[in-house]
């Protein structure tokens, strides 16, 4: 049916191809009769019959030339019979080059051009059918992608207002166990402080008492002559009193310690004395270490694991000391933790509902908020990821979340955008998607992918390259650009502008 | 293509030229010794009883006193007001470099009859024609003069400084160390000790000064094993306030007193990211000054191919920068004069004086030395499409086929350093080009071309032919111990072959042979880059100035003129593939005096900023005015990412310069015209098409060009040299003598000043036939969409308006005149054509038509049509602007025939359109206006 159309449509052009001017299409016939003055088509002035296609351009609109190159704006019509009547812009007749599958624009004998539109509309129609039936097919897909992803649009925005309205609930429960935490939790911390204030109180005295133990002893060695007086210069043998570092311990120096006296007895001493001292005062066992430590400083310090092994062998010593425990609390308050932590516990119950429910509405919102086409088909894409590899890496799409390449040899992923918007022209912004911010590049941007979307029976990234540096390109495949095919009658009706 | 970034990559986002890379004049010894003479009474002094005089020239023996030095100096007369002085050492130890004749002199210079006249005083005169050189003995002193007037003066302050060879000091001071120490005696406090030693030195005997017999910039030594040679002497120019020339800079056309910057240096660097308006060396050299004023230009062109730097003072200029209040005072009406002090490192001094007197009898003059740019085969003149780089076949075939979509004619696609396996130039990626011959093919079937890269750098790789074969033959350049060089650029460690060499260049010739260069094809033309020679980790990204080449040169003494060896190697091994026949292009970075024989040039690596778009017009006139004719700059810039009002704004300016290229950096965002958006791709189609159909006038203004050197892209004074306002212009230019352009090179402008000159002289915009009065500057309206391009009335512009996807495919297209009438109702005009891509134009095959209209005829007249040669091209169309009134009737006579035209008259306009004449146009006829 469709080739015998063709054949008559070819064959009444031909049948007027003798009356009309070189370039001048059927349609446009009627425009152009001979013999009398040319009215230019669009421009409209008037010139006479004999200067169409007589190689020199009068019209302002080029028309005057459709079978000539004499106007840089002006069109040819190629008939190519056997495939598809076409435009060629008027700079390309006679230029040398075969441009319409006829060869009719080449007739000045610079080049012969065979007539290859049989060849080529054979091979057009078979791609087109062939494009037909991809579509065909690839629509029946798109159908059930457009289904599911309405459903699934349908069920989350429901999901959503049901969490909603849910979460005010969830919320004020919890708010109102937490009114009752607070309740129980008031004498319950009242009660732990009071506890602990007096374990604290406790440890000090304790500690002043050890405090004074350590002054006698110091004071008992100090006391060298044992006449129970410490006087200055008793003070003098211990080198650590030596403030200004000049090797030996002044008697101004053992005095400044004294409280500026010449000697001190007990009671002064751990009164006044040993608070100033007790940081200084070395007792004779570890001075004599430090002595035989001092030579050998520098090595010492040089290894970093003597010097840690020096400060644990120091430390659990004091920590040992001090390490006494709180006595559990007494009855009274254990019973109002207890009574606190069920309200707790009923309390961490809650707020975990109305997090769970948060959680769940941003993942809802964040679905939704993304613009799955108009009918929704592309959201079966969502969640899913697709790979190529070439000579030297592995690209990897994932929908609507992110793009990067790793080197095919191994070795890290690089991210080449996060998902960022439709990236298709105005009129068909769903023609390419756009992945930005992803790494950046030195001395550059960051690295970015423009996706261009093809119809296909499967989803698939069919190819990767990078045009610009760090502008990356993907073409992808998918039933959900897949359009509805025209009915198969009616198509070469585009035969002419 | 680029740069030597590679071992800046750490230094992030420093977006401009990393100057301590470069020795200023204080890092380089020679600089700093001729710099520091002052002006004063010269040590040399002549002997007149020594003259022997030749028919044409004359010599004498020449003793600096000091030294008790001899040299020789003699003084040539040469045609066309040209003399010629060389000063040389009389008993050299060592021979001293000068390029052979044939390599940057044509030939040996024709010489004219040099009378004595006679001794007075320590005065020698010589006449030749209406000029004279005076000579004086002691001290010694050059003055020359024209038609009485003096022009140029030698020696006239003193300050010429020959350093003569020398054996080496026993015991010089660097050598008291032994070599060990010497070794590590890089460190500071260690050279200033040498420094100390070398000044007690100094005192006691001859000046042994520091930095004689070693150099240290940063890490590198520099191991002088011959000792100071440096040359130097002052020339000045009576009278003048302007100087131009000695490119490459990247400065105003106009060159600037050097008195609180550093010299002007010519030495061929690769520079990245240069920086503009300062005196920096750049890609290449070209040692010529012209100096003009009112009266006469005359050249000067310092024939040296080792590092040379040029001082510049003014009496005028600097002036203003030291206010000399004196003058100011005693009202000092003094002549403007400027003083020029040229120095180089090695060679001889070799000075060509050539008087003019206007400027294109210096062009002439020049162009009769070293040559002129042949005629470009007419795609190389049409506009280039590159980019670093294209990936593969189909990224090439995507943008050819992205071309013809959007109507946007190109002739020639260009692929970078990526294309090849690994940087072995001469390979392909087979990957990525797998079938390079079918690309070619399918790119020719449009008549379009490729040019690929070819860099002299070999990769050291024992399985790379091309390296291996260079190395086992040894034709590479020795380090200064003699083994082979080893340096880095783009393919890591290479090897540079010795180009100085004629069998080196021959065998890098045949490497292009179909044979050698696979997957090459008859329309693959090459663009030799990085031929300075750049090698990333050698000082100052350049060879060693010690290391050896085959002919026992030290690099210092022939660095300059390396990289024209290589394009015209490039360039003979292109034109081998057709046995001479067919004309062939390369693009070079690197450029010496004589370049212009061989290759085109670009302004190496620029950036896509307003300021280098700006800095684009005064560079290409330089490397004009130096008989470079065929150059231009990188459109759109070559690094970053211009916005699309300079990318636009840039091909409007680009299709108004000689070479028509845009090129991008690796890094930069794709820019190939039809990705912008659709306002400016109309905009930029319609500057390309603008080039296309002026290339009938490009063509024949570059082959009027090859007969006399004239710069194609012209300075205003050169067209109007008594015009005083025009010297310090360089935002306006003539494209011959027809066209004057002002591109539009400022960020969101709407509006241009034009500067029109010519007292009388009528101009009419190209596109409106709006008319400009002569000697003016207008503010015109210049919307994104406008070039201000204007044609002088009294010429005669043939075009071409049929604008076609390359420029071959318009080989046949008929031609439309331009006449723009002038206030006498005069215009001439001329077109040359031929079958615009063989040799066969030099056999005559070619046509040459002069038109001209008077008495309201316009005349054509075929002043020469080869034997057998043809066209199919006619006229389809004449256009005469500037006529008053409308024509009654329009006839046109040919061979005794009479026929009446149709035409169409625009009385607000004043333009007249003859239709269709249709004579075929090599022929002779006349169309009157009655």
């Amino acid at each position: 049916m469709f080739y015998k159309l063709l054949l008559i449509l070819s064959l009444s052009f031909f049948a007027q191809a003798a009356e009309r001017p070189r370039g001048v299409s059927s349609a446009k016939a009627s425009f152009y009769q001979p013999g009398k003055d040319f009215k230019c088509l669009t421009s409209g002035e008037t010139v006479p019959w004999e200067f169409v296609n007589d190689d020199y351009c009068d019209c302002k609109d080029g028309t005057d030339e459709p079978g000539t190159s004499a106007c840089a704006n002006g069109f040819f019509f190629c008939e190519n019979r056997g495939h598809r009547g076409s435009y060629i812009i008027s700079s390309r007749v006679n230029d040398g080059i075969c441009d319409c599958c006829d060869g009719s624009d080449e007739f000045d004998e610079k080049i012969k051009c065979g007539n290859t539109c049989d060849e080529i509309g054979r091979k057009e129609r078979e791609e087109r059918e062939a494009f037909r039936q991809l579509q065909e097919q690839g629509y029946k897909i798109k159908q059930e992608y457009m289904q599911q992803g309405k459903r699934a649009k349908d069920e989350k925005r429901a999901r959503l207002s049901e969490l909603e309205k849910q979460m005010a609930e969830l919320t004020a429960a919890r708010d109102e166990i937490q009114t009752r935490k607070d309740e129980v939790e008031a004498p319950e911390t009242e009660a732990k402080e009071r506890h602990q204030k007096a374990w604290e109180e406790l440890k000090a005295a304790r500690q002043a008492e050890k405090d004074r133990v350590k002054a006698a002893h110091a004071f008992a060695e100090l006391d060298a002559n044992r006449d129970n007086v410490v006087d200055y210069p008793e003070m003098q043998k211990h080198l650590e009193f030596d403030i200004d570092s000049d090797g030996t311990v002044s008697v101004e120096e053992a005095r400044e310690y004294l409280d500026d006296s010449d000697g001190v007895d007990l009671a002064k001493f751990q009164d006044k004395i040993w608070t100033n001292i007790k940081d200084i005062y070395k007792p004779p066992a570890e001075a004599q270490e430090t002595k035989e430590a001092l030579p050998d400083e520098d090595v010492a310090t040089g290894s970093q694991d003597e010097e840690d092994r020096g400060e644990d062998s120091a430390k659990p010593k004091e920590a040992g000391e001090e390490e006494e425990k709180m006595p559990p609390y007494d009855e009274e308050t254990q019973k109002l933790i207890e009574a606190a932590d069920v309200v707790r516990k009923e309390y961490d119950e809650a707020a975990d509902k109305v997090k769970d429910a948060e959680n769940e509405v941003n993942g809802l919102k964040k679905y939704l908020e993304v613009d799955y086409g108009p009918d929704e088909e592309f959201s079966a894409l969502r969640d899913q990821c697709f790979e190529l590899t070439d000579r030297e890496y592995t690209y990897k799409l994932c929908a609507f979340d992110k793009s990067s390449q790793r080197p095919k040899a191994g070795g890290i992923e690089t991210s080449l955008g996060k998902w960022g918007h439709w990236y298709g022209p105005e009129e068909d912004k769903y023609d390419a998607m756009k992945y930005e911010n992803g790494q950046s590049c030195w001395n550059g941007p960051s690295r970015s992918t423009h996706v261009n979307l093809h119809c296909g029976v499967e989803n698939k990234l069919t190819g990767a390259s990078e045009p610009s540096r760090c502008e990356y390109q993907f073409e992808f495949t998918t039933p959900a650009r897949c359009k509805q095919p025209e009915p198969v009658t009616g198509q070469h009706q585009h035969t002419e502008l | 293509m680029k740069v030597a970034g590679f071992f800046l990559l750490g230094l992030a986002s420093v977006f401009s030229v990393q100057r301590d890379n470069f020795r200023t004049c204080d890092n380089v010894g020679f600089c700093k010794r001729h710099r520091a003479l002052e002006p004063g009474t010269s040590s040399y002094a002549a002997s007149a009883s020594s003259m022997k005089l030749n028919p044409t020239s004359v010599s004498l023996d020449v003793l600096e006193k000091k030294s008790d030095v001899k040299f020789t100096l003699t003084i040539f007369g040469l045609k066309d007001n040209t003399f010629r002085i060389r000063l040389e050492e009389k008993d050299a130890m060592r021979k001293r470099y000068e390029p052979p004749v044939g390599d940057v002199l044509i030939k040996v210079p024709e010489g004219e009859e040099l009378k004595y006249n006679g001794q007075s005083g320590n005065q020698l005169t010589f006449n030749k024609g209406t000029s004279r050189v005076v000579l004086t003995t002691e001290p010694l002193r050059i003055d020359v003069y024209s038609d009485d007037d003096p022009v140029i003066s030698i020696n006239s302050q003193g300050l010429l400084k020959f350093e003569h060879t020398r054996p080496k000091p026993e015991a010089p001071p660097a050598e008291n160390q032994d070599e060990e120490n010497k070794e590590e005696a890089q460190e500071g406090e260690e050279e200033q000790q040498k420094e100390e030693e070398v000044k007690e030195e100094e005192v006691k005997a001859e000046p042994e000064e520091p930095d004689m017999w070693e150099e240290t910039f940063k890490s590198h030594t520099d191991s002088k094993p011959f000792g100071p040679t440096s040359i130097g002497v002052d020339i000045s120019f009576p009278g003048v306030e302007h100087v131009y020339g000695i490119p490459e800079h990247a400065d105003s056309l106009a060159l600037k007193t050097t008195k609180t910057t550093d010299p002007y240096r010519l030495y061929n660097l690769d520079v990245f990211e240069y920086d503009l308006y300062n005196p920096m060396a750049l890609y290449g050299a070209v040692p010529l000054m012209l100096a003009h004023n009112e009266k006469r230009t005359v050249g000067v062109f310092w024939l040296n191919a080792a590092e040379t730097w040029v001082d510049i003072s003014s009496n005028v200029a600097d002036k203003s920068i030291f206010s000399n209040l004196a003058d100011f005072v005693t009202g000092n009406n003094e002549i403007p004069q400027t003083d020029t002090h040229w120095f180089s490192e090695s060679g001889v001094i070799d000075v060509f004086l050539m008087l003019g007197p206007g400027p294109k009898d210096v062009f002439r003059q020049y162009a009769a030395l070293t040559g002129t740019t042949p005629l470009p085969p007419l795609f190389s003149i049409s506009y280039h499409q590159c980019r670093w780089n294209y990936n593969d076949q189909d990224d090439v075939r995507t943008v050819d086929e992205n071309f013809d979509k959007f109507d946007i004619p190109y002739d020639v696609i260009w692929l970078d350093i990526e294309h090849t396996d690994g940087k072995r130039y001469f390979t392909w990626d087979a990957a990525k080009f797998p079938n390079s011959i079918e690309m070619l093919r399918n790119i020719s079937s449009k008549g379009r071309k490729m040019v690929t890269i070819v860099d002299p750098h070999l990769k050291r790789d024992d399985n790379y032919k091309v390296f291996a074969e260079a190395r086992d033959k040894g034709l590479l350049i020795k380090n200064k111990d003699g083994g082979d060089f080893d340096g880095w650029c783009w393919p890591g460690s290479s090897g540079w072959p010795d180009f100085l060499e004629k069998h080196v260049r021959d065998w890098w010739a045949d490497k292009f042979s179909a044979s050698e260069y696979v997957g090459s094809a008859p329309n693959l033309y090459v663009w030799n880059d990085m031929n300075e020679p750049s090698v990333f980790n050698a000082p100052e990204i350049t060879v060693n100035r010690d290391i050896k080449h085959l002919g026992g040169w030290e690099n210092r003494e022939v660095h300059n003129i390396y990289g024209m060896y290589v394009h015209e190697a490039t360039m003979d091994g292109l034109l081998k593939r057709t046995n001479y026949q067919e004309r062939a292009f390369v693009l070079t970075r690197a450029f010496f005096a004589g370049t212009q024989r061989t290759a085109a040039v670009w302004t190496g690596d620029n950036m896509g900023e307003w300021s280098h778009l700006k800095i684009s017009n005064p560079m290409i006139m330089s490397l004009n005015l130096v008989g470079i004719t065929f150059s231009g700059a990188d459109v759109g810039g070559f690094f970053r990412n211009p916005d699309n009002e300079l990318v636009t704004r840039w091909y409007q300016a680009g299709a108004f310069q000689p070479f028509f290229r845009a090129h991008a950096h690796l890094d930069t965002k794709r820019r190939e015209p039809y990705l912008l958006p659709d306002e400016n791709v109309k905009v930029i189609r319609e500057a390309i098409r603008a080039r296309y159909t002026y290339l009938p006038y490009w063509y024949t203004e570059f082959f009027t060009s090859e007969k006399d050197g004239a710069a194609v892209m012209r300075p205003l004074w050169v067209e109007f040299p008594k015009e005083k306002a025009t010297f310090g212009i360089d935002d306006n230019y003539m494209i011959g003598s027809a066209l004057l352009v002002r591109p539009v090179t400022d960020q969101g402008a709407t509006n241009a000043n034009v500067y029109f000159p010519g007292a009388g002289e009528v101009w009419y915009d190209v596109e409106t036939y709006q008319t400009y009065k002569g000697q003016q500057e207008v503010n015109v309206q210049a919307p994104l969409s406008k070039i201000p391009v204007y044609q002088k009335g009294g010429t005669i512009i043939p075009r071409k308006m049929r604008p076609r996807r390359s420029s071959t495919l318009m080989f046949d297209d008929p031609f439309t005149l331009v006449v723009a009438l002038d206030p006498k109702q005069e215009a001439n005009g001329q077109l040359f054509i031929d079958d615009y891509r063989t040799f066969k134009y030099r056999d005559g095959a070619y046509g040459f038509i002069k038109y001209s209209f008077t008495s309201h005829k316009l005349h054509s007249n075929v002043e020469h049509q080869g034997s057998g040669f043809t066209t199919k091209e006619w006229l389809e169309r004449v256009i005469v602007v500037g006529l008053p009134h409308e024509p009654r009737k329009v006839t046109l006579h040919q061979s005794g025939q009479t026929k009446e035209l149709i035409f169409t008259y625009d009385s607000t306009t004043h333009v007249l359109i003859i239709r269709k004449p249709g004579v075929n146009i090599l022929q002779n006829w006349t169309i009157s206006l009655h």
